[in-house]
């Protein structure tokens, strides 16, 4: 592909090109020759540089633009587009903004045409438009992406959430070379079955590739672009989710590293939106196997609401898989970071909410021990979210229907809180969830506190029972081992 | 103890443990699975505690990660080697679990009892569990799978042997990436287990493969495995198969493959031999010292020096040295400090007069960086210079620089200068001493910063000890002694830390002639933190001086510290007395 864009460009210019280019350009289809030539460091050297940039003004002198559309007639107009997307299959390097102005505004001028060009009513693509239309946007977009300069590395790992995102230089021409191509692909005039041929598997995956970009300008475009080829090419859709699993599975298991996790939950949000009932078990799979995986890492917060969406959209449309998912969240459950237990409640109260008797009743044992340890959480915010459940009147519901189980469960959790809690709206928010209890069922509420106060006073005699007894297996070991000697 | 009576059941004590809602107990109860064991007996411990464990992966994963761990070493309480294979179905369901670090210390411990069992055990039920895992159906069954091959490979028959082999080729071409990528981390292992015959036939075509991969992550991990199979491979058959793979590698897309390559090329250049290291990756890893990403610069960087100790001088001269003068002054801060970190090493590989004409002038440049870690990195390996070019060269050079960096804006910049002056004294001598540094060394004692203070204190000790106390009469006591004048209350402070460290050196004499009678001129100061730092510091002085000084002297100056306003100088003042009475006490 390199080879016919550089065969219509002046011998010198191509390969001056190269030489002063950066990585962006090199690593895109020139790679090997790129990486061998091209030099970092211009710094280094300024007088080579400079005599690279003279070079390069004499090479690219026919880098001119091509009139305007609107000056052909309109058989002409296929083959200047032709020749509009040969002139833009050429990235520029943006890293030193004074490089090739000229022929950057020219690209720009030339983009912007096509844009309006692919827009305007034409009548059908040609084959040829969409295979080199495609092959423009590839040369353009598909590029290694940088790593982040290594100062953010430390700071990285402390908040994620609070570095600024690194803008791509190149911008002015990638978002024009994406309206571009998401005008091709939303377009009625593009045909299905021809840009199939083009806008194939291997540019599905460079495209999920480009997800962990920096820029959230360009994974915006990216989530619109993906979401537009999932609705029309039905070919690509299983591929489009298997390769968005893998990503999850390399995110949660291996590298918890992805900037592009909540793009991505946005297209699936709005997927499983879609989803027909009863659901597949292909899909059930996926909720629990990826989704539900999602709640571990420890940058949950970029992309916690998209998650929560895709989770009760799951419960809303079958919401047997409740029981599924509130297990599912017990067991990542954060134990030290409190604004993603805060997180989690959250999304708890949103999925109880969609959360029938039974499935309820199935998972309320281990569910109210972990909202007794939030209700007792030194953390005022994580006491209190817990605290507001009873609120919701679908939830306190639930809770009451159950008390006989849950009472005595989070009993203990009241009971501390009421007598030794250190902020005064949790304090207030428990005696009056205590309050509820005892107006419901008095009797009930009388028989725990008689138990709790009960097992208080044997607390410290059951620890020393627990420790007596293993003490006496160990004993019990070293009489075996001496009697077996 | 009437409860000794009662029967124990050791199982039923950890169902009841394990059910309890505090993790910590659960985990507690995990921790002491071999006190179960133990009183079990083994028979019952096979029998009955190992089936209930297997049944119990359900609870949290920090539990079943302390399960797995725990059964690793477990063969002595299931009666030893031939009983080992009980253990394999507990860690077998372990090795499906959801969380990576239970996963693969699930495959450690398997690791870890595979290889102690009897061979017709491995093929009987190891080798089957291999199988199964390898088929298993969710991708962390097949991860697992990747990382026990070569433990069951070792003991087997030729036909299991050859399905081994097989399967692990279906491994590599797994569907999920996931997968592929175990295979491709642990393909380096595996081989080291195959017969020299399989490796070329088999082995290397997986290789291949992995190589091929469009997912840059897998690329990746089968660089990793570049090295560990070049070294098993004949040097002819790696210069044929893994030469043109790394050279590849080298001119990757992908940054982050060609990062690998840089950071694993010196350990291919044993198994290709001299003569392809210097017609290939000699000119690979310039490509990659070259290479338009800083992060490939920096792992290249930061191997020049091993690199180098491959090759002969005149190579890396020619070939190495010009891209090293181009990244001592490369943009990226963290590429001149990786090369900082290891340049001195290459003065003993070129020899002396090439670093004198060539790497002095990079030292002397990265000296001056305007980057504080590359001076760093810099100052901390001097010596090895200092070997190869001699202290003169050194300090006519090097030392003009050493100095200015003495002063640094940098605290940590000074601490690194200070840390060396011992080593820099011992070297140069006392007469070189006296000229340049001294007077720098007492200007370190009043620094702003309290480290670099510290650290003056702790290098008069160290140059004392280093010179002689005589020495130290005359070129450091008098200089700290008269800073105990000075107004600013923490460097009269630093006079006290400066005799606490030099007077064990300095001897009883000196310490009561000279020192004493500063630190008791010193309890009368108006700050307390003096005055409790001179009881602290007399309590430190009790051992090294006579008895008699201590009565006379000591005890008289505690006794009035004693009585001060400060509850805080009266506290320390008291216990500086208790510990007199104590040496007395002991003494008598």
């Amino acid at each position: 592909m390199w080879k016919q864009i550089i065969s219509k460009l002046p011998k010198k210019s191509s390969s001056k090109n190269h030489s002063s280019s950066t990585s962006k350009t090199s690593d895109n289809g020139a790679g090997k020759s790129g990486n061998s030539h091209a030099k970092n460091a211009p710094a280094v050297k300024p007088a080579a540089d400079s005599g690279f940039r003279d070079g390069n003004s004499k090479g690219n002198g026919p880098y001119e633009a091509l009139p305007s559309f609107k000056d052909v007639p309109n058989a002409e107009k296929q083959s200047l587009c032709l020749r509009k997307l040969n002139l833009c299959s050429l990235a520029f390097d943006f890293s030193d903004p004074t490089k090739n102005v000229k022929e950057k505004e020219i690209k720009r001028q030339t983009l912007l045409d096509l844009v309006d060009y692919v827009a305007s009513p034409n009548g059908k693509f040609s084959e040829t438009v969409i295979q080199e239309a495609v092959k423009m946007v590839s040369v353009n977009i598909f590029r290694t992406l940088n790593p982040q300069p290594r100062e953010n590395k430390v700071i990285d790992a402390l908040d994620l959430e609070e570095e600024e995102p690194s803008m791509d230089p190149a911008w002015p021409h990638l978002q024009l070379v994406y309206e571009i191509l998401l005008r091709l692909i939303a377009s009625p005039e593009t045909d299905t079955k021809l840009a199939k041929k083009y806008i194939d598997q291997s540019f599905v995956s460079r495209l999920l590739d480009l997800f962990d970009s920096e820029d959230p300008r360009e994974r915006d475009c990216l989530k619109t672009v993906l979401h537009r080829i999932y609705g029309k090419f039905m070919v690509h859709r299983p591929f489009i989710r298997k390769s968005i699993n893998n990503i999850f599975y390399r995110f949660v298991f291996e590298t918890e590293k992805h900037n592009g996790i909540a793009e991505f939950l946005e297209i699936l949000g709005s997927i499983i939106n879609g989803f027909a009932l009863p659901l597949k078990d292909e899909h059930k799979v996926f909720l629990v196997r990826a989704l539900i995986p999602l709640h571990k890492p420890k940058c949950l917060q970029m992309y916690h609401q998209q998650l929560s969406y895709c989770i009760t959209q799951f419960v809303e449309k079958d919401c047997k898989l409740a029981d599924t998912v509130i297990r599912g969240l017990l067991k990542s459950w954060p134990v030290t970071n409190s604004s993603k237990e805060v997180m989690f409640l959250n999304e708890l109260e949103e999925v109880l909410e969609a959360t029938q008797p039974p499935e309820f009743q199935r998972c309320m044992v281990p569910l109210f021990r972990q909202v007794a340890r939030c209700l007792n959480s030194l953390h005022f915010q994580v006491a209190e979210r817990a605290l507001f459940l009873w609120n919701n009147d679908h939830i306190e519901n639930l809770i009451m229907q159950n008390r006989k189980v849950i009472l005595p469960i989070i009993f203990p959790a009241l009971e501390r809180n009421t007598q030794k809690h250190w902020n005064q709206a949790v304090h207030s928010l428990t005696l009056n969830v205590q309050k509820i209890f005892n107006d419901v069922d008095a009797d009930l509420f009388k028989e725990c506190l008689g138990k709790f106060r009960e097992d208080e006073s044997k607390e410290a005699e059951i620890g020393a029972k627990r420790e007596a007894t293993w003490k006496r297996l160990e004993d019990i070991g070293n009489q075996k081992q001496k009697s077996s000697l | 103890m009437a409860m000794v009576d009662e029967p124990l059941y050791p199982i039923a004590v950890l169902i009841d443990e394990l059910k309890n809602d505090d993790i910590q107990l659960r985990l507690n109860s995990i921790r002491r699975l071999s006190t179960i064991a133990r009183a079990l007996g083994e028979e019952r411990t096979r029998k009955e505690l190992i089936p209930f464990l297997s049944e119990n992966s359900d609870d949290d994963d920090e539990v079943l990660l302390a399960m797995a761990e725990e059964l690793g070493v477990f063969i002595p309480f299931v009666g030893g080697i031939e009983y080992a294979h009980v253990l394999l179905p507990p860690l077998e369901s372990l090795c499906t679990v959801e969380e990576t670090c239970v996963r693969e210390k699930a495959v450690d411990s398997l690791c870890k009892i595979g290889s102690q069992m009897r061979e017709t055990d491995l093929v009987d039920s190891f080798v089957p569990l291999v199988k199964r895992l390898a088929a298993g159906e969710w991708f962390a069954a097949r991860v697992s799978a990747c990382g026990i091959f070569h433990v069951a490979y070792q003991g087997c028959t030729d036909v299991l042997k050859t399905e081994l082999r097989s399967t692990y080729s279906l491994l590599c071409q797994d569907d999920m990436p996931m997968v592929r990528r175990a295979a491709a981390s642990n393909l380096g292992k595996f081989a080291t287990t195959v017969e020299s015959t399989y490796l070329i036939a088999e082995i290397m075509t997986m290789f291949d493969d992995l190589t091929k991969d469009d997912q840059d992550s897998v690329r990746l991990l089968a660089v990793e495995g570049c090295a560990a199979l070049g070294k098993l491979l004949e040097p002819q058959d790696c210069v044929a198969r893994i030469l043109p793979v790394i050279v590849n590698f080298s001119q990757d897309k992908s940054w982050r493959v060609r990062y690998m390559v840089a950071n694993q090329l010196y350990e291919l250049c044993e198994a290709v031999g001299p003569d392809c290291t210097k017609t290939d990756l000699v000119p690979a890893y310039v490509r990659l010292l070259r290479d338009n990403e800083a992060e490939v610069r920096i792992a290249a960087a930061g191997k020049v020096t091993k690199f180098c100790r491959l090759l002969n001088p005149e190579l890396a001269i020619q070939h190495i040295l010009p891209c090293v003068k181009e990244l001592s002054s490369d943009s990226s801060q963290h590429v001149r400090s990786a090369l900082a970190s290891v340049i001195m090493g290459m003065a003993p590989i070129l020899g002396k007069d090439s670093t004198i004409e060539h790497l002095l002038p990079i030292f002397l440049s990265l000296l001056k960086d305007e980057f504080p870690d590359v001076r760093l990195n810099i100052i901390s390996k001097l010596d090895q210079v200092n070997q190869v070019i001699g202290i003169d060269l050194l300090s006519q050079s090097l030392l003009p620089a050493i100095v200015e960096l003495a002063e640094d804006r940098h605290w940590r910049v000074r601490l690194a200068i200070i840390e060396y002056v011992p080593l820099l004294a011992s070297q140069l001598g006392i007469g070189f001493f006296d000229d340049k540094l001294g007077a720098l060394c007492m200007q370190w004692l009043q620094d702003k910063v309290y480290s670099i203070r510290e650290a003056a204190a702790n290098n008069l000790k160290r140059l004392a000890e280093e010179f002689g106390p005589e020495w130290a009469m005359q070129h450091l006591v008098p200089q700290v002694l008269d800073m105990v004048n000075n107004p600013h209350y923490l460097h009269r402070m630093m006079v006290l830390r400066a005799i606490s460290l030099m007077a064990p050196v300095m001897g009883s004499e000196i310490t009561c002639s000279k020192f004493l009678p500063v630190v008791v001129e010193a309890s009368k100061d108006r700050v307390p933190n003096i005055k409790f730092n001179v009881a602290k510091l007399l309590q430190s002085l009790i051992p090294i001086v006579d008895q008699s000084v201590v009565d006379k002297t000591i005890r008289q100056c505690l006794v009035d510290l004693s009585e001060d306003p400060d509850v805080d100088v009266r506290y320390f003042a008291n216990q500086a007395l208790n510990s007199i009475d104590g040496t007395t006490a002991a003494q008598s």
